[in-house]
């Protein structure tokens, strides 16, 4: 596994019965975007839950700039320096939408500013409008401008493209590789193939709480066993 | 009469929301219920008997003084047993129990310490002379209760609403994962509400003579069905929702002992079974996630 400056080693986490993940490494450096793809299920959200710390690891480290993060509450993290987006996001609604980023506490690299990053996300026409106004889409690009107000040397995106139009797509990935190209590391969970090729140098993939593969999207596209997973496995023949 | 109980309604209403302002805000911000709400306003009565009827101090300085020192009483209280709570399976369920034992030990320290007589203390303390509003004639005390409870709700809306601390507090009461995640540290807030709310009781509780009549260390529980069927009239975990149901309440207890007096007693509890049977969420109904 390659140095990075968020490193997960080892991360488990069992729910009752049920291994969700078992021993995951993950590793991202300053200004690398890495996919991380699986089925539902394999893990993936659990895994940024952990590493944004709200849920506890059982087992394992995970590292921000060589500082091991394990033992610190959520809020804590955030002010190292790792934020996250939400698969559903949830605004403050009945804050301004440009107060929905001043709230946000600014972390060790220094906060943005709200005007710029509403900017950013097409949403500053909305910024004196309740945030529960906005449509879900919007919801989604303002979780991302909340996420980026607390000034993150790495960012989890969790499923951030689901129900964007393709122009919109377009849009973000731009802005995901600008943020990129200013040092941000980026781990960004996605079922939409054609946006995990447009901004990752790579991928990893999960199944079944476990890492199953690692390297590009074209390289994953050609892999048995992820495209077992994918699509499923053949039936055996008669 | 009609209007008389009108008028008294109103005044009685907004002391009454000040009684349950407290409870609401706490529910809102940690999701638990602080059954020993009544009894913190039960100890901000003693404390208004001693500052104004035996130091003599006048009532803005008993006012401040139980804010500040509940306030900071607050604060150890709440690091002391929330943050265990949070950690709970069922930190709604826990808290119900957990400030049970807290508004039982409260009381029962409370009567050890200084009795179960009644005390009063005379209306005549915070003003003489009777004061003409809305029309009508009524102590001044009440009207100087209902003045100050108005005060100290309009001190809440703009905490919440034009302070960073009070829109961050908003952001925990509307999506708690979320807000952590943005760095905001929801201990500190939770504390902070916590001691407020505590200092909300404790101005009511320097009312609550005035406004009761008399009080004894029983008074807790009582305020306690009172505070619920207020914030469960406007909306359980929205605080200014509790004007609404304290105006309510005030209004139609008012109403009950002109006209049915006998019943005015079984007011909370007949409000209480209503409400919940009718409109669970309160008046204000979608708020009640919602600062």
């Amino acid at each position: 596994m390659a140095e990075g400056l968020l490193e997960l080693r080892g991360v488990a986490k069992r729910f009752g019965g049920f291994q969700a993940l078992a021993g995951v490494d993950l590793a991202v450096a300053a200004g690398e975007i890495v996919g991380l793809i699986g089925p539902n299920g394999s893990g993936k959200t659990t895994l940024i839950n952990i590493a944004s710390g709200v849920l506890a690891a059982d087992a394992g480290d995970i590292r921000l700039a060589g500082r091991s993060l394990l033992h610190l509450p959520a809020h804590r993290r955030a002010a190292l320096g790792l934020n996250r987006t939400f698969q559903v996001p949830r605004p403050f609604p009945t804050l301004t939408v440009r107060q929905n980023l001043e709230v946000a506490v600014p972390g060790a690299a220094a906060g943005r500013d709200p005007a710029a990053l509403l900017d950013a996300v097409e949403l500053a026409p909305f910024a004196g409008r309740r945030a529960g106004e906005l449509t879900s889409v919007q919801q989604k690009l303002l979780d991302l401008a909340r996420a980026l107000a607390t000034g993150p040397r790495v960012l989890l995106v969790d499923e951030l493209a689901t129900g964007l139009t393709p122009a919109e797509l377009a849009r973000v990935a731009t802005r995901l590789r600008a943020l990129a190209a200013e040092g941000l590391g980026l781990i960004v969970v996605e079922h939409l193939m054609a946006f995990i090729d447009r901004i990752t140098d790579r991928v990893v993939v999960m199944n079944a709480g476990q890492v199953l593969f690692r390297g590009t999207l074209r390289e994953a596209a050609k892999d048995r066993q992820v495209v077992d997973v994918f699509l499923g496995a053949p039936e055996p023949a008669a | 009469m009609l209007a008389y109980a009108l008028a008294t309604g109103i005044v009685f209403g907004l002391y009454f929301a000040l009684v349950g302002i407290g409870m609401n805000l706490v529910f809102g911000v940690m999701r638990i219920v602080n059954l020993a709400h009544g009894d913190f306003i039960m100890l901000g009565a003693f404390s208004a008997f001693w500052l104004l009827a035996v130091l003599h101090l006048p009532p803005p300085a008993a006012i401040v003084l139980g804010f500040v020192a509940f306030f900071l009483a607050g604060l150890p209280v709440y690091y002391a047993l929330v943050p265990r709570l949070a950690r709970a399976r069922e930190p709604e369920m826990l808290s119900l129990i957990l400030f049970f034992g807290l508004s039982q030990t409260i009381e029962a320290l409370a009567a050890m310490l200084f009795g179960n007589s009644e005390r009063s203390i005379p209306g005549r303390l915070l003003g003489r002379g009777p004061v003409h509003l809305l029309g009508q004639t009524m102590p001044r005390a009440w009207v100087y209760a209902a003045a100050v409870s108005l005060a100290m709700l309009g001190l809440v809306w703009l905490y919440l609403h034009r302070t960073r601390l009070g829109r961050q507090t908003r952001a925990i009461m509307a999506a708690r994962q979320e807000a952590v995640a943005i760095g905001i540290d929801i201990h500190r807030i939770s504390a902070i509400a916590f001691g407020i709310g505590a200092g909300l009781a404790a101005v009511a509780g320097v009312f609550a003579p005035f406004m009761l009549g008399s009080f004894t260390p029983a008074l807790g529980i009582p305020l306690d069905l009172t505070s619920f069927a207020v914030i469960v009239i406007g909306a359980l975990g929205n605080p200014l929702g509790t004007v609404l149901g304290g105006v309510i309440f005030g209004v139609t207890l008012m109403l009950m002992r002109a006209y049915l007096s006998s019943f005015a007693d079984l007011l909370p509890d007949l409000v209480l079974i209503l409400v919940l049977l009718v409109r669970p969420a309160g008046l204000l109904g979608r708020q009640v996630r919602r600062a």
